[in-house]
């Protein structure tokens, strides 16, 4: 860090090839170099590793609970290390080329349809042909508040603080990724969200440009095949998406690995053939996958242990539970560790909540308290910002000021736990903006491994402070606050050697605030012992702050949403009834449809997902000895997703119509309580939540997991959902037929007009 | 006189991006006497009651620089470093210590302390104790005068420091005051100056025995009468262009029925010395000349009428003279070498550096020393009573003890994780108490060089510690802490229950690092007999101490450590507090949004004969 900041002048002729093109184009509307790429102007060779990398995601109307998500799984160093060394790395000749010819053949030549745009994507010519699409038109986040408010008749991206306005910057600038492709075959996988993800991240990494801008079509395309919920355009839960993500990435993996043998007499010709065309070479890959294949359980996955102790008998009865993230309920004027130790404080199971002991053979009174027994190396902790409120009938978003420390050690540890005392830092914050949970927007904050903290909304990213990240505590009047937590292992030396060479660079920040007059040069040098003042009281800090001063007027986000009220209307319908009936009919029909589609060969793919699926279900509910429900519930979730995936791309047709998203959003309520529960129910890794309690205790309780009277928070396994996201199904069944399965393309494509 | 307007609803001031932000007229204080059983803290010793909630008014922003309505929830502009409201108090008059009261037992005679109590009370907890320190040694110590008056003066080694002092003190009992009237000034710095009408009135008036205090909200400053029948209204109320105080601090050993020496350090790195009665001030580090990082916490140096002690945001330490010009400050190179010499047995890379010592050559302007003790901010800083040590907080997370007087640092302790936000020491000088972002006071020995007991209790970063010098004895502590989470909390602990090993399973699992905790133990059994034989020498033992430099501790885990439940834990304010201060009559707190809650002691009687048994009993077991 502090060599960066000390080597860097503004004067300083620009080393990596992205930022010296930029500077070339003399276009009224692409002027200063961005914060971002001043950064990056001294960052010398590309690296194969993927750390000097700094792409925004596309929004196609309310992604940005992906984008956000995806942004911090990449700086996660090893996920991303696991993500793109399994099975095996892409043929390194593609990433050591890269820098002379753009790497994209791997996008060009798998899929022919994404056409010279991206094989395009040289140092000169490239970056107009790419942005065209983008660029072109005013690329407004549909659902974003921005769009939504903006009454004055001034387009917000007429602002050139405004972020929308760097988001368009950003997408002309380019070079834009289309990940419209798909590699899966050339890692000998089918297609899955793990496949999608390692094309992202490698296409990323392997590109020859710093700066730019990811359009992941194909994710969400997977994503929203598989998971109904995510079908509408509307505002979704960011933490959902995270704990579906790293579910399906951890059972791709898993069923890769368990299939492989399989595959690899059977495909074998198959994945040679696309080695030819790919142009890639697939090295055995027998050797790296056997050991690796459980990366996501040691990177993600934590075990709880829930000690119930009967009040009746005196029994105390152990159970383990494996988590990805922990949902911590949250109080006014807390701290994080707070709210942990508050999960595992003693809590009584009575009344209603009633344990059902083994011992004494009935529901007894029981004292249960949960600790962690197996401590993550990434802990993910989501603080839940959306609670039900029971008079409300609806979600309402906490505001409470919680605060986080940038290192964490937990107290919740079970006095056997390996390693109690482990070190936490902060590395990503994910943030909600917004009234309430059915709107909003979501960005992220990142600390990357060398280029310090950096904001990434969407299309744009941007160097901030570190203090920044204490923007995001909550309290009242402040509608960004953070919802989900990223803390990674690290060590005290790490820590120590951390603070020695940022601490300089964060102190010279904090002197800056006023804008005097008279700033000081900042502290970096006062380390320097070579007789140089260490201030200079006359100069302003124009010099090695450069990078910052222009930050510090950066407004970066979409202004906030006045006019809530439509959705804020609608939210008060009541919990509905599973309605599977309609299920069975939709299904077929869209069968039929799929047929039509010419994508055998996907429906192929899909029927052994869903296999493996129902397979791991399987296994999951024995290991949690949960009740047959559960089981149920997916099947009536898969047909259910089946059924509404029609409608739901005919209701993503127009998603820029207000009204329609008026519609939406009534229909999203209606539609959350429906298949909240089911589509749930396929997690194998829930999150945590101290509520949890029917889960973890097999007491029958189940049936009325989905009705939210029965139960004093939210925070409910049915009330998963209720908690996150509102999964959107229409209430009434569209009859028009569309084909197009995705709305992304569509609007894409439309843009090209 | 007065006729005052309704008290407007303030929405919260100074949030980023928050609509609405501050209120646009002047307003005056506000004081009422809330009252149930919600306001009321319930303790061993009985009931602590709320005696009223002053809240001062937060002044609107100045014309200047009307607040840039920014609905941008990710602006990146970066707030100027704010702190709540957060108090200085004196008293004018020399006073009986509580402690005369409290320490019964000869201490000499006692096994445990081997190192006198010094009975001055911290200067963290701004008492009057200092200047009459002198009567204390009734206590039955030592035939000799207070240890804290007999410690070498900082600087004496220094002609050029004493001459200085020797050249001006020819009139010893003149204070002598700033030059500049703050009434009348036209510097760009103060705003505005409103005195009371009737101020002179006011200050003839002021029993002596009560407590002046001054408080920063927002960009003002208040004087107040705590003791006057009207003490909303303000003595003085100063209001800064930009600036905000962050801190102050009064000087208690010149304090006197016409002169008060005040300190305040502005996030601007301006300070200024302040001397209410005549109105008269003096900026020092003007425009941030020396140093221009915001000052998180300054203080007097103990007994010292001139020298003060301000941590900047950036991580140094700096005295400065109250009566020096400023010069641009260069790092002179004399002793670093010697002091940032890598200690083998450190892991943690110390990064004390002198950058000015006191015995330099040139002392002609400020700075009179500066010290470089991390590259992190400062959090705060507090001295011994014992007028030698200093603790320093930062928001690395470390407790850094320093001999002050030799400039040398003797330890480093790491929080458990997070900031360390706060410091105070015991009044005997034997403990220091930390808080941090952990949401854990952290009690540490200062003569075994450890930590003793991590406390257990606050839902949230804790903000303010203070010791309850009323509360003390030789073997009994209480101590007191407020937090982000808007509730005060009290501890007791005594020397018995300290040292109690926790889990003796825990021990043998990790056999490694128990055994270099023994060696560590070993070695600083030595020290301390060292620290010892140190505090009664002078100045000869410098060669002592070479070898022994500063000792990087490791972190202590938390299956070894004795964790301590509080006795006492309410809400005592709807914001999060910001300060604690223990008075012989009263707990006060103050919080974010400048509200000053005062609570009156448990009357004398039957409840407070209860609480001294009880805490007796504690004591045998």
């Amino acid at each position: 860090m502090t060599s960066f900041f000390s080597k860097f002048k503004p004067g300083t002729s620009p080393a990596s090839p992205a930022s010296s093109s930029l500077p070339a184009k003399k276009d009224p509307n692409a002027p200063q170099p961005t914060p971002l790429e001043k950064l990056l102007q001294d960052a010398g060779p590309l690296r194969a590793d993927g750390t000097d990398k700094f792409f925004g995601f596309e929004n196609f109307g309310s992604t940005c609970y992906c984008n956000s998500i995806i942004q911090c799984l990449y700086y996660s160093v090893p996920f991303r290390e696991h993500v793109i060394n399994f099975p095996t790395r892409s043929p390194p000749e593609a990433l050591e080329k890269s820098p002379q010819s753009p790497l994209l053949r791997l996008n060009t030549d798998l899929l022919p349809i994404s056409n010279g745009h991206n094989s395009a994507l040289s140092p000169k010519g490239g970056r107009n042909s790419i942005s065209s699409p983008g660029g072109a038109s005013p690329r407004k986040p549909v659902t974003t508040p921005a769009a939504t408010i903006n009454a004055q008749g001034l387009k917000p991206e007429d602002n050139k603080d405004s972020p929308e306005y760097k988001k368009k910057m950003a997408m002309a600038a380019g070079p834009v990724l289309t990940m419209d492709y798909e590699n899966a075959n050339a890692y000998g996988m089918s297609e899955s969200l793990f496949s999608a993800l390692k094309d992202i991240f490698e296409a990323v990494i392997a590109h020859r440009s710093r700066i730019g801008v990811v359009s992941p079509h194909k994710l969400l395309e997977i994503l929203r095949r598989d998971n109904e919920m995510f079908r509408t355009p509307m505002h979704q839960d960011a933490h959902e998406f995270l704990n579906i993500l790293l579910n399906e990435v951890m059972e791709n993996v898993e069923q890769f690995s368990k299939n492989r043998p399989l595959e690899n007499g059977r495909a074998d010709g198959d994945s040679k053939a696309l080695t030819v065309t790919s142009g890639a070479v697939v090295p055995d890959r027998s050797s790296t996958v056997s050991d690796s294949i459980g990366w996501v359980h040691e990177l993600f996955e934590g075990t709880l242990t829930s000690e119930t102790r009967c009040l009746t008998c005196e029994n105390t009865s152990q159970r383990d539970e494996a988590f990805l993230d922990l949902s911590v309920d949250l109080d006014q004027h807390s701290s994080v560790t707070s709210c942990l130790r508050k999960f595992s404080e003693e809590e009584m199971l009575c009344e209603r909540n009633k344990f059902h002991c083994d011992k004494c053979g009935g529901l007894q009174e029981a004292e249960k308290r949960m600790k962690i027994k197996r401590l993550p190396r990434i802990l993910a902790l989501h603080l839940k910002r959306f609670k039900y409120t029971e008079d409300l009938q609806r979600l309402q978003k906490l505001f409470h000021r919680v605060v986080y420390p940038y290192y964490l050690r937990l107290f919740n540890t079970t006095d056997d736990a390996e390693d109690p005392d482990r070190l936490y830092e902060l590395y990503a914050v994910v943030v909600h903006i917004g009234g309430g949970p059915y709107h909003g927007h979501y960005v992220s904050i990142i600390k990357t491994q060398d280029r310090g903290w950096l904001l990434f909304d969407d299309e744009m990213v941007e160097p901030v402070d570190k203090g920044y990240v204490k923007n995001f505590f909550g309290g009242e009047n402040v509608l960004a606050c953070a919802y989900v937590l990223f803390y990674q292992e690290t060590t005290e030396e790490a820590m120590l050697k951390e603070q020695e060479a940022e601490n300089a660079a964060a102190a010279s920040q904090a002197t800056e605030p006023h804008h005097e007059p008279v700033t000081v040069s900042p502290t970096k040098t006062n380390g320097v012992a070579n007789g140089h003042p260490l201030h200079h009281p006359t100069t302003p800090a124009v010099e090695v702050d450069d990078q910052f001063s222009s930050l510090n007027h950066a407004a970066t986000a979409p202004p906030i949403p006045a006019d809530q009220h439509h959705t804020l209307e609608n939210i008060t319908t009541s919990i509905p009834i599973l309605s599977p009936r309609k299920s069975n009919l939709q299904s077929k029909k869209e069968k039929a449809e799929k047929a039509k589609e010419d994508k055998e060969k996907k429906a192929a793919e899909k029927e052994l997902e869903k296999q493996a699926k129902a397979k791991r279900k399987e296994m999951e509910t024995q290991r949690r000895a949960n009740s047959r429900k559960q089981e149920d519930d997916l099947k009536a979730a898969v047909e259910a997703s089946k059924s509404s995936k029609v409608e739901e791309d005919k209701r993503r047709h127009d998603p820029t119509s207000e009204e329609h998203n008026e519609k939406n959003g009534h229909d999203k309520e209606n539609g959350h309580g429906t298949f909240g529960k089911s589509s749930l129910s396929r997690f194998r890794h829930s999150s945590m939540s101290i509520r949890h309690k029917p889960k973890f205790w097999p007491s029958g309780k189940d049936k009325h997991e989905s009705d939210p009277k029965e139960h004093d928070s939210p925070a409910m396994p049915g009330a998963e959902a209720l908690n996150g996201t509102p999964s959107g199904t229409p209430d009434k069944p569209e009859k028009e037929k569309t084909k197009n399965r995705f709305s992304l393309g569509r609007k894409k494509s439309t843009f090209h007009l | 006189m007065f006729v005052l307007p309704p008290p407007p609803r303030y929405p919260a001031p100074g949030h980023p991006g928050a609509p609405g932000t501050g209120p646009l007229i002047e307003t005056n204080n506000t004081l009422t006497h809330p009252t149930g059983p919600q306001h009321q803290l319930v303790v061993g010793e009985g009931t602590y009651v709320l005696r009223d909630d002053l809240h001062l008014a937060t002044p609107p922003a100045h014309p200047s620089e009307a607040p840039v309505h920014n609905p941008n929830p990710l602006a990146t502009t970066i707030s100027p470093p704010s702190v709540g409201t957060k108090l200085s108090l004196v008293i004018i008059a020399p006073r009986q210590s509580s402690y005369a009261r409290l320490y019964k037992l000869d201490t000499t005679n006692s096994v445990r302390s081997p190192v006198p109590p010094s009975i001055q009370e911290s200067p963290h907890e701004s008492n009057s104790q200092a200047s009459d320190a002198g009567s204390h040694s009734a206590n039955g110590i030592a035939p000799t005068p207070l240890e804290g008056l007999h410690a070498p003066a900082f600087g004496e080694g220094n002609p050029l420091l004493s001459m200085v002092n020797g050249k001006e003190s020819k009139d010893p009992l003149k204070r002598r005051k700033p030059k500049s009237n703050i009434v009348k000034s036209n510097s760009s710095f103060v705003s505005r100056v409103i005195p009371h009408e009737a101020l002179s009135k006011r200050i003839a008036e002021h029993n002596p025995h009560g407590i002046y205090a001054f408080a920063n909200v927002n960009r003002a400053l208040q004087w107040l009468d705590m003791s006057s029948p009207i003490k909303e209204e303000h003595m003085t109320k100063i209001l800064f262009t930009k600036a905000h105080a962050l801190c102050h601090d009064i000087n208690q050993s010149t304090k006197a029925a016409n002169h008060i020496d005040i300190v305040m350090g502005f996030s601007t790195g301006d300070i200024i010395w302040y001397e209410p009665m005549s109105q008269k001030y003096v900026r020092i580090n003007k425009n941030g000349v020396i140093n221009g990082s915001a000052v998180s916490e300054v203080r007097w140096l103990p007994n010292s009428e001139n020298l003060f002690l301000a941590a900047h945001m950036d991580g140094s330490l700096v005295v400065y003279d109250k009566e020096k010009e400023d010069a641009l400050f260069v790092p002179e190179d004399q002793t670093p070498a010697a002091e940032v010499a890598p200690n083998e047995r450190a892991q943690r890379k110390v990064s004390f550096a002198v950058k000015k010592s006191v015995n330099s050559k040139t002392q002609k302007t400020n700075p009179v020393a500066y010290w470089k003790v991390s590259n992190s901010k400062v959090n705060g800083f507090a001295f011994s009573p014992d007028c030698r040590h200093l603790a320093v907080v930062s928001e690395n997370g470390t407790l850094q003890m320093m001999d002050f007087l030799k400039e040398q640092l003797l330890d480093v302790f790491p929080s458990y994780y997070g900031e360390a936000t706060c410091v105070c020491w015991s009044p005997d000088g034997r403990y220091v108490v930390t808080g941090g972002q952990d949401d854990l006071v952290s009690i540490w020995s200062v003569e075994e060089r450890m930590l003793v007991a991590r406390c257990q209790g606050h839902n949230s970063w804790v903000t303010a510690v203070a010791f309850d010098p009323w509360r003390c004895d030789e073997r009994n502590y209480r101590i007191g802490s407020v937090g982000e989470d808007c509730r005060l909390l009290l501890w007791d602990f005594n020397v018995g229950m300290l040292h109690r090993p926790r889990a003796s399973s825990v021990r043998q699992r990790n056999s490694i690092t128990s055994a270099t905790l023994k060696m560590q133990r070993s070695r600083t059994e030595s020290s301390v007999t060292r620290l010892r034989s140190n505090s009664n020498l002078t100045t000869a033992s410098v060669g002592v101490d070479e070898d022994e430099v500063e000792v990087v501790h490791p972190l202590e885990p938390r299956a070894r450590t004795a964790m301590l439940p509080p006795v006492m834990a309410k809400a005592v304010d709807e914001h999060p507090l910001r300060w604690l201060g223990f008075e012989e009559d009263c707990i006060m707190t103050s919080c974010e949004k400048g509200h000053i809650r005062t609570w009156d002691r448990p009357k004398e009687g039957a409840s407070s004969e209860e609480g001294a048994p009880s805490m007796k009993s504690g004591s045998n077991s």
